[in-house]
């Protein structure tokens, strides 16, 4: 019956599928295409109502064997995209794009170019919303081309201008891409996403013809439009914007605030905490401490040199001046059950001086304010030092030394 | 600044990455198997078919139990006194206990007495392992009167336990998803020495927590006895971290939970630390790689505790619903997070981060299962790992189709994505960091399948800007596919079915873990996988790293060994030594299994006979001229029922020896060979033997007799290919000897009699050949040798004896005093001739 018949034909279908899966995973590229020739057939009589069905199991497939089988060629992969291009009309900017993908990564710039022309000018039936979206995609990826030439032009320009004449012809061309990316670029950046690549080139493009204003609008779109995903390279690109345009400390502060609240283990908190450290005003000195103490939470910054030194820095500070001891204190009691396990452990201690005297150092002067002299990781390191005869190291123990009590007002 | 960074284009996967080569064809046993037999948990088969074919095909004891009424038989034996206990106290005075016989009271009528009833049951228990046993009158009738109320366990209530734990098992079957995470770990040896400690479950019920050196030499192997801790249910996941220099095991069985210290010396003794208890199944525990002695608990309820083994529990969240929409697994999930204090809460519809300090209020979304990280329809959470040892803020997501790396600082966009096209959902994965440069490796593995997919990938120091320069994180090289336990089942020495059934079913068990360790030997890396079953075998494997990228020759592409040939059995030149090792650890893997699985003696107890039913007396007496061997024999037998052994093999002394063949065979007959090949194919070679082993002097002679009748009436002389052909007078001999036959049978069969096995008596098939003249030719037409219900594989065999036989001149005719030997080979070649001859005949019209 036709209904055995399918059973039957869907098995060997997945059997087969099985098998290039096997062949594929075992790096068998030419025993995958021998079975991939197969699979084909199964596009006969596609019964399938699974997500993927099987032409685009043959798009996946062919796309991974022809990108990694030794004799394949550049000629034969486009000729496959081709045929991929007509199988599934619903999926057509997505072979598309990948399609161009496959030429950039080949160098072939030109020909990418011209595939995502062909694209965009493509229309079939009323158009989805996906649709909608991968036209976009295709757009902005011309536009990042476009942008590319334009800066390729830029920098010729640069080099003749050196020489001391300007090529007018080549200027023109210039602003002729400036215009074809700007266009492209801005529509994408409209669509909440994650659109980074996108979002610097635009700005570098306005701010190569001086639209500050608007790279700034876009910027601060970009990071503070609720609809897109909380991004924190965004607030990144925004600071660095800003930090170019040469804004005051207060908007650069502000900006990294955002950033420390969205990701407080951000490497640029170490900027963020010298720049409120130098701040005159003891709101920002205080935050400065909680940036660096929040730093310092996070596994990735445990034997970060610099942060332990910025730490250091600020509590010495703190410790020597005799006032605010209560930031310490407070910074301390949420900390006080698991740092002294996670940062200065006896073994940690004796890795750190093996590993980085300098890291230990600091270290063991926070441990010694913050844990007193008796502590285990200031009490290895201050020995360890002294045994060394390393003179920094005595003056570390005494400074620590005379300054104990504040360890009993912070832990008290 | 920018353009430079984006002048090259980079795809996301295919980046070169790092080639690994298997050293072995397949996977290598690391540990011998343990005493003691392997249950295997029950297949689709137990639970939905009871009929006997399917039954039958299970060997012997290796299916799962699922008898209920044996394993409510033995709760009643178990536990009496929850199943009886007040109606035994209800009924105690309608039993009467004792010896001595009820006097006549009032209460007679309504009293028991049990001494009887006893005394049934156990003359039962005796007989068990008798297959006519049949229940005592007094047994049925007392069970039928009782069994509806005697125990109190209800009976719908009994049902739905049944049905509810049915359907778990059923569902279980489908996935089972309690042994996610796995059961194996690894401790690497803190002083860079080339020694380990695996930590695995073991024991029947996989109860036993074993933490075993293994030394990495070429293979590695055990060194040592390991440590071993006996713990109170099933060992569903093992977890481990180093903190501190210190290791920390956490195991999760379904109510318990404990963590063990393991100082990082190598010889150091494990320490149990502490034991939680929960009132539902956990389902997670996580070890933390920050803080020494911090653990992650999750239930099936949808709590979520950090274990401090200082502090105790902390309930983080309590939440059955899960987060982002509704799914009906119970399954819930933690792992800790690149800050200490914050852990992941995962359930099947995405991950959430906590904040232990505030967990009410300071949480965010990491994963969410929907359009937004690209997921299909139907795409599940199956496992969730802190990748913090590559990258301390990136996470591995694995769901039924995909793998994802989240970044958490970018949360709910994937910063990598690829379809893992692995069968089974991957319950387990391993992550060995790349250090230096080098790209991270993530192992994958799936339960019921067994697979094993290696992935590498460039973290691109994390995606988030930090002004300089920075790449994406991208999949390098092509995720590579490796051994698994039952692929090692093809390049095993030959077995005996039953034994390579039983092979089969083990090495084929789901795997329960997977752990990995990379060895630095100077220039030479390697990596060992080690994989572990739900049978508890540990089997392992390594890879070589391939420094310099070979050149893309088509000949690696297809460098499979094929399957059949055993190159674990062989010794190539390439590396003689290693090779050796693996096939002999594989020797003693099998032996050391064939020992622990040795089939039990199925009845410990001996099976009994009332030999009073056996025979009655009559058929003892028996008929009054009896043979002198026939007495003897069941004087023997009557012998060996009283001293309660059993008769393996008659004694060869009690029967009169056979005659020798040569005594029987004149000089110059036909070889007895042939006569017994003869009668082998036409299918009655016991018969053949009665004959030749016939004791009775009078049947012999009457056969003689009957031969010499024969022979009169068959002139000529007679050919093998003869015996194939028949005739009505062959068809009647035939007949006759047949019924000489079947009365001969008995005394004289071929002497073993064991309890099971022998048919019975007397069903030996009747040889009719069909009658059918054909000449010689057409005789060895296969068709024609089909018809006679010659088995094909022998057809060729039978040809070339004839094609012998055809060329030499044939024996002349036989002397009369021929023995009985030759009574299968009738017919003559006038026999022949005629028979041959109706074929040429005109059929008559109108037949």
């Amino acid at each position: 019956s036709s209904n055995e018949h399918k059973l039957n034909f869907k098995k060997s279908k997945e059997a087969c599928l099985s098998y290039i899966q096997d062949a594929l995973l075992q790096q068998q590229w030419k025993r995958a295409a021998e079975f991939l020739t197969c699979y084909i057939e199964s596009l006969e009589k596609d019964y399938s109502r699974e997500h993927i069905g099987p032409s685009e199991m043959i798009w996946r497939i062919g796309t991974e064997i022809l990108w990694h089988h030794s004799q394949s060629s550049m000629k034969e992969f486009n000729c496959f995209m081709e045929q991929m291009k007509t199988l599934g009309v619903k999926r057509y900017l997505k072979v598309c794009l990948e399609h161009v993908f496959h030429l950039l990564c080949n160098g072939q710039i030109d020909e990418a170019y011209q595939n995502l022309s062909l694209a965009e000018s493509w229309r079939f039936g009323e158009q989805t919303a996906i649709q909608d979206k991968e036209m976009k995609l295709i757009q902005a990826y011309r536009g990042l081309l476009d942008y590319c030439s334009w800066s390729k032009q830029k920098n010729k320009l640069f080099e003749h201008g050196e020489g001391g004449f300007s090529d007018s012809a080549v200027e023109r061309e210039m602003h002729g891409y400036f215009r074809k990316a700007a266009v492209n670029l801005k529509e994408i950046i409209k669509v909440p996403g994650v659109w980074d690549i996108f979002v610097k080139c635009y700005v570098d493009l306005l701010e190569f013809y001086g639209d500050h204003n608007e790279a700034c609008q876009v910027l601060n779109e970009y990071a503070y439009n609720s609809r897109f995903p909380a991004n924190p390279n965004a607030h990144v690109y925004l600071y660095q914007f800003l930090k170019r345009q040469g804004e005051s400390k207060k908007s650069l502060i502000s900006a990294l605030k955002i950033l420390h609240d969205i990701v407080p283990s951000h490497e640029l908190m170490i900027d963020f905490n010298t720049m409120l450290q130098k701040s005159k005003k003891r709101k920002k000195r205080r935050l400065g401490l909680e940036v660096i103490f929040a730093a310092l939470d996070y596994a990735g910054w445990k034997e970060n040199a610099k942060a332990w030194s910025c730490l250091a820095r600020q509590v010495k500070q703190i410790v020597i001046s005799e006032k605010h001891l209560e930031w310490i204190k407070q910074e301390w009691n949420s900390r006080k059950d698991w740092w002294p396990a996670f940062h200065f452990s006896r073994y940690l201690a004796k890795r750190n001086w093996q590993e980085d005297k300098s890291l230990s150092y600091e270290k063991a002067l926070v441990a010694g304010i913050l844990l007193g002299k008796d502590g285990k990781y200031f009490k290895y390191v201050s020995h360890q030092g002294c045994k060394a005869q390393l003179k920094r190291f005595r003056l570390l123990k005494k400074f620590v030394n005379r300054h104990n009590p504040v360890y009993l007002r912070i832990s008290g | 600044r920018s353009p430079q960074v984006r002048s090259a284009f980079v795809p996301r996967r295919g980046a070169p990455g790092e080639v690994w080569e298997a050293a072995d064809a397949a996977a290598v046993p690391v540990l011998l198997p343990t005493e003691g037999c392997w249950n295997p948990s029950p297949s689709r088969e137990d639970i939905l078919y009871r009929s006997s074919p399917c039954r039958k095909l299970r060997v012997g004891k290796s299916g799962a139990t699922l008898d209920f009424a044996r394993q409510l038989g033995h709760f009643f034996v178990d536990h009496p006194e929850d199943a009886f206990g007040s109606m035994g106290r209800l009924l105690h005075k309608n039993f009467h206990l004792g010896d001595s016989k009820l006097k006549v009271t009032v209460s007679r009528s309504s009293t028991i007495r049990m001494t009887a009833l006893m005394e049934d049951i156990n003359r039962l228990e005796a007989r068990r392992g008798c297959p006519r046993r049949h229940l005592a009158s007094r047994l049925r009738w007392f069970s039928n009167l009782c069994r509806d109320w005697l125990f109190e366990v209800p009976l719908g209530l009994l049902a739905d336990c049944l049905h509810e734990e049915l359907m778990q098992q059923w569902s279980n079957l489908l996935f089972d998803d309690s042994f996610t995470g796995g059961a194996l770990a690894w401790l690497p040896s803190e002083d860079r020495t080339p020694v380990g400690r695996l930590v695995y479950p073991g024991g029947q019920a996989m109860n036993c927590l074993y933490f075993q050196d293994v030394v990495l030499e070429e293979l590695p192997h055990a060194q040592g006895s390991p440590e071993q801790f006996e713990l109170n249910g099933r060992i569903r996941q093992v977890s481990s971290a180093r903190v501190n220099g210190q290791d920390f095991v956490g195991v999760r069985s379904d109510y318990h939970c404990g963590v063990w210290k393991v100082p990082g010396k190598t010889g150091a003794v494990p320490t149990p630390l502490q034991v939680v208890r929960t009132d539902m199944p956990a389902s997670c525990l996580t070890v933390s790689p920050h803080l020494p002695g911090e653990l992650s608990v999750c239930t099936q309820s949808g709590t979520v505790y950090l274990w401090s083994v200082e502090t105790g529990l902390q309930q983080l969240r309590h939440d059955p619903q899960t987060m982002f929409f509704r799914d009906y697994s119970p399954w819930r999930w933690s792992d800790f997070t690149a800050h200490p204090r914050v852990l992941s809460y995962a359930d099947r519809t995405g991950l959430q981060c906590l904040d232990a300090r505030a967990p009410k209020r300071c949480h965010f979304d990491l994963f969410k299962v929907g359009e937004e990280a690209g997921c299909q329809q139907g795409e599940r959470v199956v496992l969730p790992m802190y990748l913090g040892r590559a990258h301390p803020s990136q996470y591995l997501v694995t769901t039924q189709f995909s793998v994802y790396v989240l970044d958490e600082r970018l949360p709910l966009v994937p910063v990598l994505n690829w379809a893992h096209m692995m069968k089974a959902p991957p319950l387990f994965a391993h992550l060995m960091p790349g250090k230096r440069g080098r790209s991270h490796k993530v192992l994958l593995g799936a339960s019921c399948t067994q697979e094993l997919l290696l992935l590498q990938y460039w973290d691109g120091f994390g995606v988030v800007s930090s002004g300089g320069s920075q790449s994406a994180c991208q999949l390098a090289g092509t995720p590579q596919k490796l051994h698994n336990i039952s692929g090692c089942l093809q390049y095993l020495p030959p077995q005996l079915p039953h034994r390579h059934h039983l092979l089969q079913q083990r090495l084929t068990a789901p795997a329960a873990g997977l752990t990995a360790t990379v060895q630095e030997d100077g220039p030479h890396n390697s990596m060992l996988i080690f994989q572990l079953s739900e049978a508890g075998d540990v089997f392992c494997q390594r890879l070589n790293h391939k420094t310099a990228q070979p050149p893309a020759s088509p000949l690696r592409d297809e460098a499979t060994t094929a399957p059949g040939s055993s190159p674990l059995f062989e010794a190539p030149a390439s590396s003689p030594q290693g090779l050796g090792t693996a096939a002999l650890q594989y020797r003693h893997w099998l032996r050391a299994l064939s020992r622990a699985c040795r089939e039990p003696p199925r009845h410990t107890w001996r099976p009994s006979l009332s030999q009073r039913r056996l025979f009655t007396q009559r058929d003892l007496e028996g008929p009054a001229g009896l043979s002198s061997l026939q007495r003897q024999v069941r004087q023997q037998l009557c012998q060996t029922m009283q001293e309660g052994g059993r008769i393996q093999r008659w004694e060869p002394l009690a029967l009169q020896p056979p005659p020798l063949p040569q005594t029987l065979e004149p000089a110059g007959g036909p070889d007895p060979l042939s006569a017994r090949l003869t009668a082998a194919w036409a299918g009655d070679w016991e018969q053949w033997w009665e004959e030749r082993t016939s004791f009775s002097m009078a049947q012999r002679q009457r056969a003689l007799r009957e031969r010499r009748r024969r022979q009169k009436r068959a002139q000529g002389h007679r050919s093998l290919s003869a015996s194939f052909t028949s005739s009505v007078t062959y068809q009647s001999e035939l007949s006759e000897l047949s019924d000489v036959g079947t009365s001969l049978l008995s005394p004289s069969r071929p002497p073993i009699l064991s309890q099971e096995g022998s048919p019975p008596a007397g069903s030996h098939p009747v040889c009719s050949l069909p009658v059918s003249p054909t000449p010689d030719e057409a005789l060895l037409s296969s068709q024609s040798l089909c018809c006679r219900g010659i088995p094909k594989e022998r057809r060729k065999t039978l040809r070339d004896y004839l094609s012998v036989w055809t060329e030499g001149p044939p024996e002349p005719s036989e002397p009369l005093g021929s023995q009985a030997s030759q009574l299968c080979i009738p017919s003559s070649q006038s026999q022949l001739s005629s028979a041959s001859q109706p074929c040429r005949k005109r059929p008559r019209m109108g037949f």
